[in-house]
């Protein structure tokens, strides 16, 4: 009898012990969800590797959204990732229940969904309801850049992100516009100064460092984790495109005050030769995407776009880069049946590519090939008379995306230091005679095509 | 160990043996003692490290934050705060008001609110409207009731004004001469003693509350005919009342709350601010079947014509099939009473900084506009341009459903058009009728996306250059042969009476008498054979069924077209070329349509209605058309009135005009 009452006594004690440590533990993660749920998420994770707060948070906010008739689809990269390995099962399987909690589950900060502006109409009605169901909610607004090409518009202000947070939960809308180019564009995520700057660590964010440029994606509605939600269809194409999907926006403000000192030119010829080259840039971005070589503005096409938003009229071509290890051989045949000539080719694919080819009217379409050096990225350029060739140097540099001419192109993304590079300090100051072999500051001489290659790397037509 | 405490529930006598025993335990047995010893001890470190980790983890976190502040996140902008000023407590107002020949000015508070001494401007009644509670000027109005009619719409703006309002008047240079006896007891009416005795050239200064007391009142007589009144000068005090007086109880919605800004903004839009009866600013048109023009954007051209613009919103809101989201306000310059109206009706507005004067402004503002209406609808094909100065027909976007895929696809015409500038009461007949016309009309048009990106927007005309957009539009290079379809009766009013080209006689002779659909849903009537070949066809079908009219006749008496109904006749015109537009202008002058230049014509041929008939008038022999006319039958050649009307003093006026 005795030693019954002794173990029901202990049982008792360690159930009180207990139930203090849990309040304790209650208690930490109360406090840490009032801040972020970072800490607590570590310890919990330890425990069970599970995040049920996470689902249920998603959960609601799915509800709320649908409850407004909003649609949004989940570009979260961490579950995009899981759901990308089965992602067979999950388009086999759309309704099926799900056994385990295998990708809400996970403890972390915030689950990314986005939204596409235009389907939606900015009412207030859906921050009410959010308020109700106890998320706290936070706007990011800034310019339309949409507007921002035009000097006397006040632009106005459009949100770019949303964030919800319940508990120790955040999610993290990303909204997205649709941009002449046919693409789809969202914000950088940038404070004002009054904001809260520690709603959630927006540090953690996947989206919001830089504004991003994206395909629009084609959406398939899924259920994983017993949760209804868009996704992209192609997860895996949309992880790859989000790795470089930073933007650039083309620096109006500059643009403008370049106008101010060197007017435009307004001249019939001018507008004929941007119409030109205009359609000559859409056509080779057309005939390049297809074959799925990657391209960026190169030379004055570049300057054109950095210096003032448009073609340099009196430059007389279009000028495009593309990396050696992008090289096709279907290049020229695919120009040719887009209706461009080959006009020359220069080099060969070991050494300073260039091909040539003719546009509409005099409009000319220039490809140079990049060769990446140990420092320094390189193209070349041939003399056809003499067979001498010219190397011009470059600062390595990654690509951006930007739009130009209502095209969505790739750019260098140190665009300044490759300006410099190719037209020196004084870039800014319009020039109408250039010649290629000596005004470049980055022009080497690299010696002369031996003789008896020159069929090869000098063809004419 | 002591939070722990017996079950309250259990019942007392057991609970103290349970205790005792438990008691009795713990103080007996050794072993057991050491082992709680050894277990509270245990426990008392396991919480020690638990709450040394949450200190730590805490700490770390408040570190990570700290540094996800930095500048990465940051606005470049630096938004300094503007301190608000505090709301001053101040219940009384100081106003002065100034009434002379040639200047006048109020001032509340020392702040200078109205000043205006340009010459040769701003002539008659100064009306301002001072919100009774905050003190802030609602509306600023000038009624030159030297000329008529202006008396008229001062009383109904008076009308509009909501009771309790602070209203302050003053004259300018001379505010009497068409000052009628209406408009005088109005002003007796709110108290004025001097109001019904005004004349000719006197100085007057009134300051009161709308069905409330007077605050102040000054007046100077004219001595003679030929000379002003004295300047007078007011000086007087205004008791605030308290915002809760001066504000409705609408139930709170999203709706009124939009609505509770505007109206404590500013004044002279009536029934929407009526505490008892408010109008809707929701409208909940039916949507259409099949709405083929419902993502197509609509831009609203706008200046500074607040009322307008309030009267035009709210008949494109109501219009079936309208679709609020692609709505786009441009108003041209910072104004704000525009930009309270945008947002009164929840929709989007862009202010746009005027560039150049005149037209070249308007046309500059049309340049911007577009552009940004496709920079913000990069999926659009086409763009509907609607000006400020509109009604819009409850079936205009069934007009534009039925008829916008032959935009895209006939490559011959220009614009579709809700206008027809040839349909007045007297000439327009059949709301399922269209046409296909040279002149490019305006006023409500949709504008293919295309056209303006490829050939309009890198020609458009440059800031200098003081032209027209729309007299540009229709010059031979821009529209290259190309038409318009319009329908018979306009989907669009145009009722602005003051505007850059405009006056309110020049309205009266051109505009009022537009006729203007008001039928919903109107089922067009062979659409496809406003194709380019397809018209012809039914052009020669027409012209083969017609009447030849008597061509003896006066073709401007009414005995001209026989008294019968839903006939086709045909008249022939002297048109010696293309270009020879003599006996048309004539024509058009004595049939009372627009006559300023040529519009509506198609391959020379013009159709419209009389006495119910349709009439059809070709011009012989410039017209292919012209083969239709029996050889007995003369052309009818009208001349000219001799040199003394003048073609100078007729105004060049545009059909879309705007500011």
């Amino acid at each position: 009898m005795q030693k019954i009452n002794k173990n029901v006594v202990l049982a008792l004690l360690s159930l009180t012990s207990l139930v203090f440590l849990l309040f304790q533990l209650y208690y930490y993660k109360f406090y840490l969800s009032q801040k972020n749920g970072a800490a607590f998420s570590k310890v919990r994770g330890s425990q069970s590797g599970q995040d049920s707060t996470r689902w249920h948070v998603v959960r609601k906010f799915l509800g709320l959204i649908s409850s407004h008739n909003i649609q949004v689809y989940l570009i979260d990269p961490l579950i995009l990732e899981l759901v990308d390995k089965d992602i067979e099962q999950i388009r086999s399987s759309p309704d099926g229940p799900s056994p385990e909690c295998k990708y809400f589950c996970s403890p972390r900060d915030f689950t990314t969904f986005a939204l596409l502006d235009k389907t939606w109409k900015h009412e207030v009605g859906l921050f009410r309801t959010a308020e109700k169901m106890g998320f706290q909610w936070l706007k990011i607004i800034n310019k339309d850049p949409r507007l921002d090409g035009m000097d006397d518009l006040s632009g106005i202000e459009i949100p770019l992100h949303y964030i919800f947070k319940l508990a120790s939960h955040a999610i993290h809308l990303v909204v997205f516009y649709e941009r002449s180019g046919n693409y789809l564009w969202h914000g950088p995520l940038r404070l004002k100064q009054h904001m809260d700057r520690k709603f959630v660590p927006f540090r953690k964010l996947h989206f919001g460092r830089y504004p991003g440029a994206y395909e629009k994606p084609e959406l398939l509605p899924v259920s994983i984790d017993d949760l209804k939600v868009q996704i992209p269809k192609n997860p895996s194409r949309f992880l790859e495109e989000m790795s470089h999907s930073r933007f650039l926006e083309c620096r109006y403000r500059e643009a403008r005050a370049f106008f101010q000192l060197y007017p435009d030119d307004a001249s019939l010829d001018a507008v004929e030769f941007r119409k030109k080259a205009k359609s000559l840039l859409h056509l080779a971005a057309l005939t390049l995407n297809n074959l799925r070589v990657k391209f960026w503005l190169s030379s004055g096409t570049c300057l054109g776009w950095y210096r003032q938003c448009s073609v340099i009229p009196h430059s007389k071509d279009v000028d495009l880069g593309v990396f050696i290890r992008d090289y096709k051989a279907d290049i020229i045949p695919a120009f040719q049946k887009a209706g461009l000539q080959l006009k020359h080719k220069f080099g060969k694919v070991e050494d300073s590519l260039e091909l040539s080819f003719q546009g509409e009217d005099d409009v000319k379409l220039d490809i140079f090939f990049f060769y990446e050096g140990d420092d320094h990225i390189w193209n070349g350029g041939t003399q056809a008379k003499s067979g001498k060739k010219f190397k011009y140097l470059f600062p390595k540099f990654t690509l951006c995306w930007t739009e130009f001419v209502e095209l969505k192109v790739h750019v260098p993304c140190e665009t300044l230091q490759y300006v410099e590079a190719n037209y020196g300090p004084d870039w800014k100051v319009p020039v109408k005679m250039w010649d290629w072999k000596s005004s470049p500051p980055n022009v080497q001489y690299n010696g002369v095509w031996p003789v008896d290659e020159w069929d090869d790397v000098i063809q004419i037509y | 160990m002591d939070e722990w405490k017996p079950n309250p529930a259990a019942k007392p006598h057991k609970k103290r043996s349970w205790y005792l025993a438990w008691k009795y335990k713990l103080m007996n047995q050794r072993a057991l003692r050491k082992l709680c010893q050894t277990g509270a001890v245990l426990f008392l470190l396991v919480t020690v490290i638990v709450n040394i980790k949450l200190i730590l983890d805490t700490r770390r976190a408040a570190y990570e934050e700290e540094e996800e502040s930095a500048q990465d996140y940051d606005d470049e902008m630096l938004n300094v705060e503007v301190p608000r000023h505090p709301v001053s407590n101040k219940k009384v107002l100081d106003v002065e008001v100034y009434s002379s020949r040639s200047k006048v000015y109020v001032a509340v508070d020392g702040t200078t609110v109205l000043e205006d001494e340009a010459r040769e401007q701003g002539r008659g009644i100064h009306v301002i409207v001072l919100n009774q509670a905050t003190g802030h000027v609602m509306a600023k109005r000038v009624f030159d009731t030297y000329s008529p009619h202006e008396d008229e719409a001062m009383v109904l703006f008076l009308n509009m004004v909501a009771r309790g309002r602070i209203l302050i008047f003053t004259i300018k240079d001379e505010g009497s001469f068409h000052l009628k006896d209406t408009a005088k007891n109005v002003l007796k009416s709110l108290g004025s003693q001097v109001a019904p005795f005004l004349s000719w050239r006197d100085m007057w200064t009134f300051v009161g509350k709308k069905g409330g007391e007077v605050y102040g009142e000054k007046h100077a007589k004219s001595p003679a005919l030929s000379t002003w009144g004295d300047p007078v000068l007011l000086k007087t005090e205004v008791h605030l009342t308290s915002v809760e007086d001066a504000e409705c109880h609408w139930p709170d919605t999203e709706l009124n709350r939009r609505r509770k800004r505007f109206c404590s903004k500013v004044e002279g839009y009536g029934s929407v601010c009526s505490c008892k009866d408010p109008t809707p600013i929701e409208f909940n048109p039916d949507p259409l079947k099949d709405n083929k023009v419902f993502d197509v954007p609509v831009a609203v051209i706008a200046g500074n014509r607040p009322n307008y613009l309030y009267r035009m919103l709210r008949s494109l809101l109501s219009a079936q099939g309208v679709n609020p989201q692609m709505i786009t306000v441009f108003i041209d310059g910072y104004y704000e009473e525009p930009m309270d109206v945008v947002e009164l009706f929840g929709l989007s507005g862009i202010q746009h900084t005027p560039i150049s004067i005149k037209n070249a402004r308007v046309s500059q503002h049309y340049k911007a506009s577009l552009t940004a209406t496709f920079n913000l609808f990069p999926d659009a094909k086409f763009a509907v341009v609607l000006e400020e100065d509109l009604d819009i027909s409850v079936d205009f976007f069934s007009f534009l459903s039925q008829s916008i895929h032959l935009l895209e696809e006939d490559e011959s015409l220009y614009c579709i058009s809700a206008w027809n500038d040839q349909g007045y009461e007297h000439t327009a007949e059949d709301p399922s009728l269209l046409y296909r016309v040279e002149t490019m009309p305006g006023l409500g048009w949709v504008l293919r996306k295309s056209l303006y990106k490829d050939e309009l927007e890198p020609k458009w005309p440059t800031p200098e250059k003081l032209w027209d957009w729309d007299m540009w539009m229709r010059m031979p290079e821009q529209r290259r042969g190309r038409e318009c379809i319009i329908p018979d009766i306009s989907r669009s009013y145009h009722f602005g009476i003051v505007g850059l080209n405009m006056n309110g006689y020049f309205h009266e002779a051109y505009f009022k008498k537009h006729k203007f659909n008001t039928v919903p849903n109107v089922q067009l009537k062979n659409v496809e054979s406003l194709r380019k070949d397809a018209y012809e066809t039914e052009i020669h079908r027409l012209l083969g069924e017609a009447e030849v009219l008597d061509h003896s006749k006066n073709p401007c008496e009414d005995s001209f077209v026989p008294d019968t109904e839903g006939r086709v006749y045909v008249m022939f015109i002297r048109m010696e070329q293309e270009a020879d537009f003599t006996t048309w202008t004539q024509l058009a002058k004595c049939l009372h349509i627009w006559d300023l230049d040529v519009r509506g014509n198609h391959k020379g041929l013009w159709r419209l209605f009389r006495k119910k008939n349709h009439f059809l008038v070709v011009g012989v022999p410039a017209s292919p058309y012209s083969s239709k006319k029996p050889s007995s039958v003369t052309p009818i050649y009208m001349e000219p009135p001799a040199k003394e009307e003048g073609a100078g003093a007729v105004p060049a006026v545009p059909a879309a005009e705007q500011t």
